[in-house]
């Protein structure tokens, strides 16, 4: 049989099988669960939030003393047999509500090279830059709204955060402080009604000319104005919220995360919320030595802000379309430094994920009596970023393409299959 | 114990200095050596410092050294550590006078021989929170420690982040004295060979006269420095020239140095040419103009393109391009398209379809469809033979097209139809405003508008060309471009994500020196010199990459040799015909050693091999396998070329660059002038040119010829750019309906304007000062070199580095270079450069463009009049409303406004204007409140919350801006910044028409 009768008779049963297009993916895979969210936030623990001190914690141990194990008081939460520690409380009476990873691995102990990691699922090289998951989603799903940019960043800009190879319409626009709202569309300056329209009268001869090549750009400044323009930028009015939630939400990250449902609720497809305010304590998530002294309040801070992120959509009939999720860079180990912190721990920790139409199981993955060994259920980060991408009802194996080559979404990622159905 | 330096002041008692049994040092000026040997290592003063270098000073005031060059003249780091003393016979009037003494490192003062003042050995300042290793951290430096600081009078200048200071009161007699002043550069972390940045700081030794409150200089000559705030400012300014031009001269003494061997290569260069056929210059097609030989070129081809065009035109019969190649493109190029086509048929080119593939036939006849296979195979319906071979068959409208453009002969040309009409030269003041950005990367100044317009002798345009050739800034506007093309990415804070080193300083001193090309490669594969600060070595990094060798080897052969091999860093890939093999040859000549495999550089078999369907890709090489060094290119240069011209022949990494950059091989010097070419034209003969392999070249002899000018030149870049800007080609007008430039190259279409040309610009037609903060975290020079960069004060765009910040800590942000980082990425630039750009960038309209013009924090700066705008000192000038508003469009858009333009913005700033500068006196101001030192953020003291609280302060300077000037009346000032507003804002400013 020559190669064209072949492919013939196939053509059918390459139908069924969908065989896949490129080398990346084992030809094996079932189809991949699809869910329904529509929209995702992602709270980023920048340093590397202590899996034992929150969500996956062990017996008891003390800085003080220096004795491994975790540092406050366990508590029950909503799921049997799934515990938490005391400043995670509010989100411990909500654990029906997410699931915690606990058996999340890397290898990367550096904070850059591993943030990247998370964002990208791949590791560096020098010739692709990958995108993030936020433009990945971003370009799979498209924008919800055209009276609001599709990926949102509360936080400083890098390059993990970015488009990679998808290019810049994949991007984030990004804000790094509540009030003073996105870059480019909120005037430094407050400029009066009377002085805008001065403005655009002198500006509007110097639009009228004749080049063809200038046509886009006047129309990108169109969309831009409309953008900067009270629509949208009222989103950014978070004292227009009930002054209880705004209260419930907590200080200025809690903030963030009342700004990101106003966002979810204006048709932001992605948002990506960074909790980057040391002043806590120092150090942020990155609790060497006496960064760890603080910490507990660093934590409750989380536990107000998440707790009620997921009550406030709830009451909005917004969880099930939003995927929350909780991510950091790694993890953090049981043993304290000489310092009574703790240093970086890879080989296992925690994600979380919340909301977002998911069967949720309070925790998944088990980890042994010192959150250090996985036991039970490991999660690569691929594994992870499949499991977001399903919930967002894209398929993780599908191609993207770097050029020409094609790039998979994740790299050979399963979602998690005990969260759908 | 440390002690602080503040708390040292007090009287010395200087005895027996005044000892006129010495002969008086005669010199008038400070003598500089520079001692690299005899330093010991352990933090100790040197009892035998050899000298290895001096030069001479006016006063004893240091900022920074003259650079080291090594080899050619690359950036090289002196010794770990190195002693600086500086000594000088200095005369000051009887009395007894308060001496200061600063510095980075530990220093010593000694007059006449005796100490009198000493500062410590105490930087290490590395503190971290509780306890840990030296590098583990940092940061917790308590921030009240900068309460201690020396305030000596009204005027004082106050101690730059990261010096030590100490003062004391000394006995002069009047007579000339002997003054020594020894510090140590790049001292050790104790117990370590991590050296800190071999920096000064400010070091510097200053007087104050018994009676006076003021302090200067100490100085041996007539010269009086005042050591204040602005007469330091002037001084460091002035010296930061001298010291260009030392290190200008030191580079060119390092190059003449190597003369013999560079003049023998210009030998064989020319042999080379003598022995090799000439392109000929054609023709010129008559009723075509030119400048210069480039112009033949253009002109001929143009002239053929629309000679084919003539009959099909005529008969309005198939065009090749508008029908039948949208076709091929859809049904047939999947296959038949490039090197690796199926069935030996490729349909890309003329000549191949005629010839046909394996056992076919032609499959093109000229004139008998009935005797072309291609008709045959789309009009099949055995499935054996049906083309295209999956899918549905050619609709019977495409058939039809295909058997007439058969039937008329298959006409086809090498390019679209398209208007063969050549434009006019653009107007003198378009074609200023290009030339200027194009070569200096700023838009013209009034006055240089005004010296062109005046200049109206013949060949005043060609005037304007030499002198922007010889203007310095011809180094910055290659600066973003070569950034790109070579992935320099450097990281202020640990390097990571494949970061190199700050190579952009050998960068911009090459393209200073305008550095033979050759050579300039030569440098760069040599990997010589500083790799933290700013040798060709720095390229050599790449954090965290498992195979550095092979990513400079991707970006080196795109960048030299337009050979992509970037998919070859894993695998053999389809579409490119370089193996990993190949990659991995390169890497080894580079890394002088076989080099492995790593398993993370592979693709695994398994997954090749899934779903039982053969792989595009293949992986002939097993991880694990090392591969010996060899050159993989002997499709462009014999290895046995480098035998004969080599330098240094048992280097495998010298034998690279000289198979790169041999005359013989003909890519290298076609590959850079394609580069030149599309920076000027917006277009390159090779599209893409960091890959060759995925296009065709449009203009092959002109190619030719225009490598072998390079080469014949001593591969001179600037003559290459000459030749370009003096055509006729390159001084034509826009055709105002292209959004793309020809591809003939009749009428050069608007280019988007590069980012750093457009922030660059926006500051120099304001006149609004680029003030940003230092490019730098660890201001104090707190830690060792391996984990932090100082890239100075930014005076252009391409100077900025990323401020990325992974750990998301707002006290390690740098605000204002955020408020320019974040216009310049929305325009193309890269913050963060991982990966190389093969060559221009190619930058979408995107909404944040118009948003960050319009309400950027940036902007706001440059729209405010403040009092150190220049459109402020301006608008002040009498002169009459109409001419300051001429003023303003040429020194913006480099144009005089129209009628419209002008009736609106006079009517915004004809009321008032006679009274828009305000002439009452000012409120006395009130007192002032004590001078305090301004309190710095950096790494040392960055996990403090008072460190937080600093930075969010400076954030919101940032955004607030300087405050409006009070000489202007406001309501005026604000109709004049609204103009201002809308002139910054006009879509010209984002084109180079």
């Amino acid at each position: 049989m020559n190669r064209r009768k072949f492919l013939a008779q196939s053509a059918s049963l390459a139908a069924i099988t969908a065989l896949p297009r490129s080398f990346g993916n084992p030809a094996i895979t079932m189809a991949s669960p699809r869910g329904k969210a529509e929209h995702c936030i992602v709270i980023w623990l920048g340093g590397g939030l202590s899996q034992i001190d929150t969500l996956d914690p062990k017996k008891r141990g003390s800085s003080k003393t220096r004795t491994a194990g975790t540092d406050y008081d366990l508590i029950d939460t909503a799921v049997p047999g799934v515990s938490f520690t005391a400043p995670m409380a509010r989100s411990a009476r909500l654990a029906e509500r997410m699931t915690v990873v606990r058996t999340v691995y890397h290898n990367i102990g550096e904070h850059g090279q591993a943030t990247n990691f998370i964002h990208t699922g791949r590791p560096i090289n020098g010739s692709t830059v990958y995108p993030s998951f936020g433009s990945i989603i971003v370009h799979e799903r498209g924008a919800i709204s055209e009276k609001a940019p599709p990926y949102l960043l509360v936080g400083y800009p890098n390059v993990s955060r970015g488009p990679g190879f998808l290019g810049p319409r994949y991007g984030y626009i990004y804000l790094t402080d509540t009030e003073t709202g996105p870059v480019g569309f909120s005037p430094t300056d407050k400029i009066s009604a009377e002085r805008a329209a001065r403005r655009q009268a002198i500006l509007q001869p110097l639009q009228n000319r004749d080049e063809a090549a200038f046509a886009s750009y006047a129309e990108a400044q169109r969309a831009a104005l409309q953008l900067a323009g009270p629509g949208f930028m009222r989103n950014f009015q978070v004292d227009e919220e009930p002054a209880a939630l705004r209260q419930a939400y907590g200080g200025e990250f809690g903030q963030r995360c009342l700004l990101a449902r106003r966002l979810v609720q204006s048709g932001v497809r992605f948002i990506e919320v960074s909790h980057n305010l040391n002043f806590i304590n120092g150090a942020g998530w990155d609790t060497h030595a006496d960064g760890h002294l603080n910490q507990y309040a660093l934590v409750q801070e989380l536990d107000s802000a998440f707790s009620t992120l997921i009550t406030d959509l709830e009451s909005k009939r917004l969880l099930d379309k939003t995927l929350i999720v909780i991510g950091t860079e790694f993890g953090r180990p049981a043993e304290f430094d000489g310092g009574g912190g703790r240093g970086h721990q890879t080989r296992s920790f925690s994600l979380t994920l919340a909301g977002g139409g998911l069967k949720h199981r309070g925790a998944f993955g088990v980890t042994d009596h010192l959150a250090d060994k996985i036991v039970e259920h490991p999660v690569s980060v691929p594994d992870f970023h499949a499991t977001i991408h399903a919930a967002m009802g894209i398929d993780p194996a599908k191609n993207l393409a770097a050029g020409s080559r094609p790039v998979p979404i994740t790299d050979g990622g399963k979602p998690i299959a005990a969260l759908f159905g | 114990m440390r002690i602080h330096p503040a708390w040292l002041g007090g009287l010395i008692a200087v005895a027996g200095f005044a000892d006129q049994s010495a002969a008086p040092p005669s010199s008038t000026s400070v003598l500089v050596e520079i001692c690299e040997k005899g330093v010991p290592k352990d933090g100790a003063w040197p009892t035998a410092a050899v000298a290895t270098e001096s030069y001479t000073e006016d006063a004893f005031g240091f900022f920074e050294l003259p650079q080291k060059y090594i080899s050619t003249g690359v950036r090289g780091d002196r010794a770990f550590p190195t002693l600086v003393r500086a000594s000088a016979p200095v005369q000051l009037p009887a009395g007894k006078h308060r001496i200061l003494l600063r510095s980075r490192g530990p220093a010593k003062l000694l007059i006449e021989g005796k100490q009198v003042l000493e500062t410590p050995f105490d930087q290490p300042r590395i503190y971290r929170t509780g306890s840990g290793g030296l590098n583990a951290g940092g940061g917790g430096v308590p921030f009240n420690e900068q309460d201690n600081y020396l305030n000596l009078g009204p005027d004082f200048r106050f101690a730059p982040p990261g010096n030590r200071e100490v003062w004391g009161s000394v006995e002069f007699s009047g007579q000339p004295v002997a003054i020594v002043l020894e510090t140590i550069l790049g001292g050790l972390v104790p117990k370590s060979t991590a050296p800190f940045r071999p920096e000064f700081g400010e070091t510097v030794v200053a007087v104050s006269l018994e009676g006076t409150d003021t302090w200067m200089l100490l100085s041996p000559g007539s010269r009086t420095v005042r050591y204040t705030d602005e007469g330091w400012a002037t001084y460091e300014a002035e010296r930061r020239e001298r010291l260009a031009a030392m290190n200008a001269a030191a580079r060119a003494q390092q190059r003449a140095a190597h003369a013999a061997y560079w003049t023998r290569r210009r030998e064989a260069a020319a042999a080379w040419l003598a022995s090799t056929p000439e392109e000929p210059v054609p023709a010129l097609p008559s009723g075509y103009p030119a400048y210069n030989a480039i112009d033949h070129f253009l002109a001929d081809r143009i002239a053929r393109v629309a000679a084919d065009y003539a009959p099909t035109g005529a008969q309005g019969g198939v065009d090749f391009h508008r029908d039948i190649k949208p076709i091929f493109e859809a049904q047939c190029y999947n296959c038949h398209q490039g090197e690796k086509v199926k069935g030996g048929l490729r349909l890309d080119r003329r000549q191949d379809a005629l010839a046909g593939g394996e056992g076919d036939g032609p499959a093109i006849v000229p004139q008998h469809p009935e005797k072309s296979a291609l008709i045959q195979r789309v009009t099949s319906t055995d499935p054996d033979e049906a083309m295209p071979a999956k899918g549905d068959p050619l609709p019977a409208t495409d058939i039809a097209l295909l058997r007439r453009w058969v039937a008329e002969g298959a006409v086809w040309p090498d390019f679209a139809r398209q208007s063969f009409a050549l434009t006019a030269p653009a107007s003198d003041l378009v074609f200023l405003r290009r030339v200027t950005l194009d070569t200096v990367g700023v838009v013209p100044t009034e006055k240089e508008i005004a010296g062109f317009l005046a200049d109206q002798a013949a060949g005043r345009r060609t005037r304007v060309i030499d002198r922007l050739l010889a203007d310095p800034r011809w180094a910055d506007q290659w600066m973003g471009y070569w950034m790109d093309v070579l992935a320099e990415n450097p990281n202020l804070i640990n390097p990571t994500l494949n970061n190199t080193g700050p190579f952009r300083w050998w960068l911009h001193e090459s393209f200073l020196d305008n550095k033979p090309l050759d050579l300039f490669a030569t440098e760069l594969i040599r990997l010589e010199g500083s790799e933290r600060f700013g040798g060709p070595a720095g390229f050599g990094v790449a954090s965290q990459n498992d195979v550095p060798a092979a990513a400079k080897g991707v970006i080196l052969s795109s960048a030299f040799l337009g050979v992509e091999m970037k998919c070859a860093r894993c695998h053999d890939a389809p579409a490119h015909a370089s193996q990993q093999k190949d990659l991995f040859k390169f890497a080894a000549m580079l890394d002088r050693k076989p080099v492995k495999v790593p398993k993370t550089s592979s693709v695994p078999m398994d997954h090749l091999n899934a779903g039982g369907r053969v792989p595009l890709i293949e992986v002939t090489l097993a991880p694990g396998s090392a591969v010996a060094p060899a050159w993989p290119f002997a499709r462009y240069c014999d290895e046995a070329t480098a035998a004969a011209l080599v330098e240094r022949a048992d280097d495998s990494r010298d034998r690279l660059a000289t198979l790169i950059t041999a005359p013989q091989n003909e890519r290298f010097a076609q590959v850079m002038v394609n580069r030149i070419w599309e920076r000027f034209m917006g277009r390159a003969l090779v599209e893409s040119p960091g890959d060759w392999e995925k296009s065709t070249v449009s203009h092959p002899a002109l190619l030719r010829w225009f490598g072998r000018e390079l080469v014949r030149s001593g591969y001179d870049m600037k003559a290459m750019t000459r030749l370009l800007l003096t055509s006729h080609a390159y001084q034509r007008a826009v055709d105002p309906a292209l959004t793309a430039a020809s591809p003939l190259f009749t009428a050069p279409a608007p280019r988007r304007i590069a980012a750093e040309q457009l922030v660059d610009s926006l500051f120099a037609a304001t006149g609004k000062p680029f003030n940003l903060e230092p490019v730098n975290i660890d201001l104090d020079s707190s830690r060792p070199i391996a984990s932090n960069l100082d890239l100075g004060i930014a005076r252009r765009s391409w100077m900025l580095a990323s401020t990325s910040n992974e750990r998301d800590r707002p006290s390690l942000t740098l605000p204002r270079n955020q408020a320019v980082s974040e216009v310049l990425e929305v325009f193309g630039r890269r913050s963060e450069r991982p990966d190389p750009i093969g060559g221009n960038r190619k930058v979408e309209d995107n909404l944040l463009q118009p948003a960050l013009l319009a309400n950027g924090t940036m902007m706001s700066w440059l729209v405010r009049l403040s009092d150190d705008h220049a459109l402020t000192r301006i608008v002040m000038e009498s002169q009459p409303v109409e001419k300051l508003l001429d003023r303003l469009y040429l020194r913006l858009l480099t144009r005089p406004p129209t009628t419209t333009e002008r009736e609106r913005a006079l009517a915004l700033l004809q009321p008032g204007y006679a009274t828009r500068v305000v002439t009452a006196t000012p409120a006395p101001a009130p007192p002032a409140a004590p001078r305090v030192r301004t309190p710095y953020v950096a790494w040392s003291n960055h996990m403090s919350a008072e460190a937080n609280v600093v930075r969010a302060e400076q954030a919101a300077a940032a955004r607030r801006g300087d405050p409006p000037t009070a000489k202007l009346d406001p309501a005026w000032r604000e109709r004049f910044e609204d103009v201002l507003w809308a002139l910054l804002n006009a879509a010209e400013w984002t084109y180079i028409l």
